[in-house]
């Protein structure tokens, strides 16, 4: 072996992106040879399409609504129609947020499962290098996941999500991060708690979707939950995806608000996340993967 | 102690390290410092504190009072840069899922930061003689496989540290021989400085120069394994092991029949001499 010196080793910055690249190929590698891990990303999300666009279908039908449920396409949306848009929108956008939660949460359990945190914690890795690495595995899935959605809403429903226009770019942005800062303290809870706190990878969402209205507006809500639903931002996201999909103009307004509480949020789940890590070290729960 | 002319600079450096946990005091006021190309056993029987130091020092747990400088960098705030020179393996990790040898090693020489991961990979592979299972996945592999990839992978950027855990747990002597052969190399090439624990003691007689024996979480003895043995009265280090883990079963055997709850070190055993101290023995 010869010795490596400084010169071996890549700059700072550039060593900084190499590792963020690794952890991302790791888990790359990872979802390719697992292929029960195709439910998560393909089944599911398939079956939810198939799901809530056949319902909005059938709504449309029975209320004389045609069965041409695409927006934009100059068609007037009937009342069933508009729903069937709403279902198939809301189910678009859904599993941008629910894919990106499940990437970047299942990404970091990985490492408990195949006890490699020690591993991890022993080289020059640094704590945003790794979720900027899970973080990139997750755009990826995410964007297979979204893809085959929106590809089975397109064919089989007649839905075009670009028909959104350019307000999706703002919306399928807030939704990322929003899915970002949940996985973060799901992340956290995980260091904390361990195995007791991984079913909230797949469960910590279902409690947010039904007040989000991903699929109606919170004022169907009952009474007391509005303000819950209210102080949520993924509430005013999907909101604003709601008014494009109704083939309104883009509600900045709602957009603005919905920015504001993403950011808190994500700072939120930075902050705990962080202190949940402090009290991994100070508690010595990395003994847990050893 | 071993006497010292010029000492070589230290590559690790542990004052005073305490860690308490629900069940007491795990480590109580550790102090060990490693030199640059130095061979340090840290020893001791279960429960003596080991892992936990071990893992003070490369930063995963932080101590409730003391401090770590890894090659000059005080942890955790400069575990990044400290970790720049320092591989760890551990016998009873696995390797993780799904990955093959090779992938599992380049991820690796990645997070080290190598400019050149493909040959460094290549090279480890070779100074190990584990080519044949670089297209291995993890889960394919024996233990004593897994254990020399794992060292593989703790020595891909030819660390100025390097810290083991149980390394030859699960060796045959064989591969046992090929391993101590591939880290005295490392070391004596490389001016790599180890830190092992093990509960091989022939093994560590081979491998280090200097043993540091933990007891109840507290150094009771840092010197050559033939300075250790006759501090004990002794006739080698599995000796010292013996009678140190004695000890430990008479101080527990006094716990659990209530003879004082105290959980700590020292709790009325010395077992710094080379016999136990009697006082209160009668209850065990």
């Amino acid at each position: 072996m010869s010795a490596v010196e400084a010169s071996d080793l890549r700059s700072p910055a550039a060593a900084s992106a190499y590792r963020v690249r690794a952890v991302a190929r790791r888990h790359w590698l990872v979802l390719r040879r697992s292929p029960h891990r195709i439910f998560d990303v393909l089944v599911w999300p398939v079956v939810d399409t198939l799901l809530y666009g056949s319902i909005g279908l059938f709504a449309a039908k029975a209320t004389g609504g045609g069965t041409q449920t695409g927006t934009g396409t100059g068609t007037e949306l009937g009342t069933g129609t508009a729903f069937a848009v709403f279902l198939l929108s809301g189910t678009v956008l859904w599993h941008l947020v629910h894919q990106t939660q499940i990437s970047l949460a299942t990404g970091f359990l990985e490492e408990t499962w195949s006890r490699n945190v020690i591993g991890l914690l022993t080289t020059p890795l640094r704590g945003w290098e790794y979720l900027a690495g899970v973080g990139l595995f997750a755009l990826v899935r995410t964007a297979l996941s979204t893809l085959a959605v929106a590809t089975l809403a397109f064919s089989a429903y007649a839905f075009d999500v670009t028909s959104l226009g350019l307000g999706l770019i703002p919306v399928a942005a807030l939704l990322l991060l929003c899915g970002w800062a949940v996985a973060l303290a799901v992340v956290g809870l995980v260091l904390r708690y361990g195995s007791g706190a991984e079913a909230l990878v797949w469960g910590g969402l279902s409690v947010v979707m039904p007040l989000s209205g991903v699929f109606y507006p919170v004022s169907t809500l009952p009474g007391a939950l509005q303000p819950v639903a209210q102080a949520l931002p993924t509430t005013h996201v999907f909101a604003a995806g709601r008014a494009l999909a109704g083939g309104g103009p883009t509600p900045w307004r709602e957009l603005a608000v919905a920015t504001l509480g993403t950011v808190t949020l994500l700072l939120l789940a930075l902050f705990f996340l962080g202190r949940m890590v402090a009290s991994f070290r100070r508690r010595g729960l990395v003994t847990r993967y050893s | 102690m071993t006497a010292r002319g010029a000492a070589p600079p230290p590559v690790l450096e542990a004052h005073d390290l305490v860690k308490e946990y629900r069940r007491g005091r795990v480590v109580d006021g550790v102090r060990l410092t490693v030199r640059e190309g130095e061979r340090v056993g840290l020893l001791g029987p279960n429960g003596a504190g080991k892992t936990t130091t071990l893992l003070m020092c490369l930063g995963a747990v932080a101590p409730d009072a003391g401090s770590v400088h890894v090659l000059g960098h005080r942890l955790p705030a400069g575990r990044p840069a400290a970790m720049r020179g320092v591989g760890f393996a551990a016998g009873y990790l696995p390797l993780p899922d799904r990955l093959r040898v090779r992938e599992y090693l380049r991820l690796y020489a990645d997070l080290y930061g190598l400019r050149a991961p493909r040959a460094a990979v290549e090279t480890a592979l070779e100074h190990f003689g584990i080519g044949h299972l670089a297209t291995a996945i993890g889960t394919e592999l024996s233990s004593g496989q897994r254990t020399l990839v794992g060292i593989a992978k703790a020595s891909l950027h030819t660390p100025r540290l390097l810290v083991l855990d149980e390394p030859t747990a699960a060796l045959d002597p064989d591969i046992a021989l090929r391993v101590r052969t591939g880290l005295l190399d490392l070391c004596a090439r490389h001016g790599t400085a180890l830190l092992v624990t093990s509960h091989d003691m022939v093994e560590v007689e081979r491998l280090c120069e200097r043993v540091v024996f933990l007891a109840a979480g507290r150094v009771t003895a840092d010197g050559t394994p033939q300075e250790v043995a006759r501090q004990f009265e002794q006739r080698d280090l599995e000796g010292v092991f013996l009678h140190l883990a004695e000890a430990r079963d008479r101080e527990r055997a006094r716990d659990g029949a209530g003879a004082g709850t105290e959980t700590g070190a020292g709790a009325g055993t010395d077992v710094r001499t080379g016999a136990a101290e009697r006082e209160g023995a009668g209850a065990a």
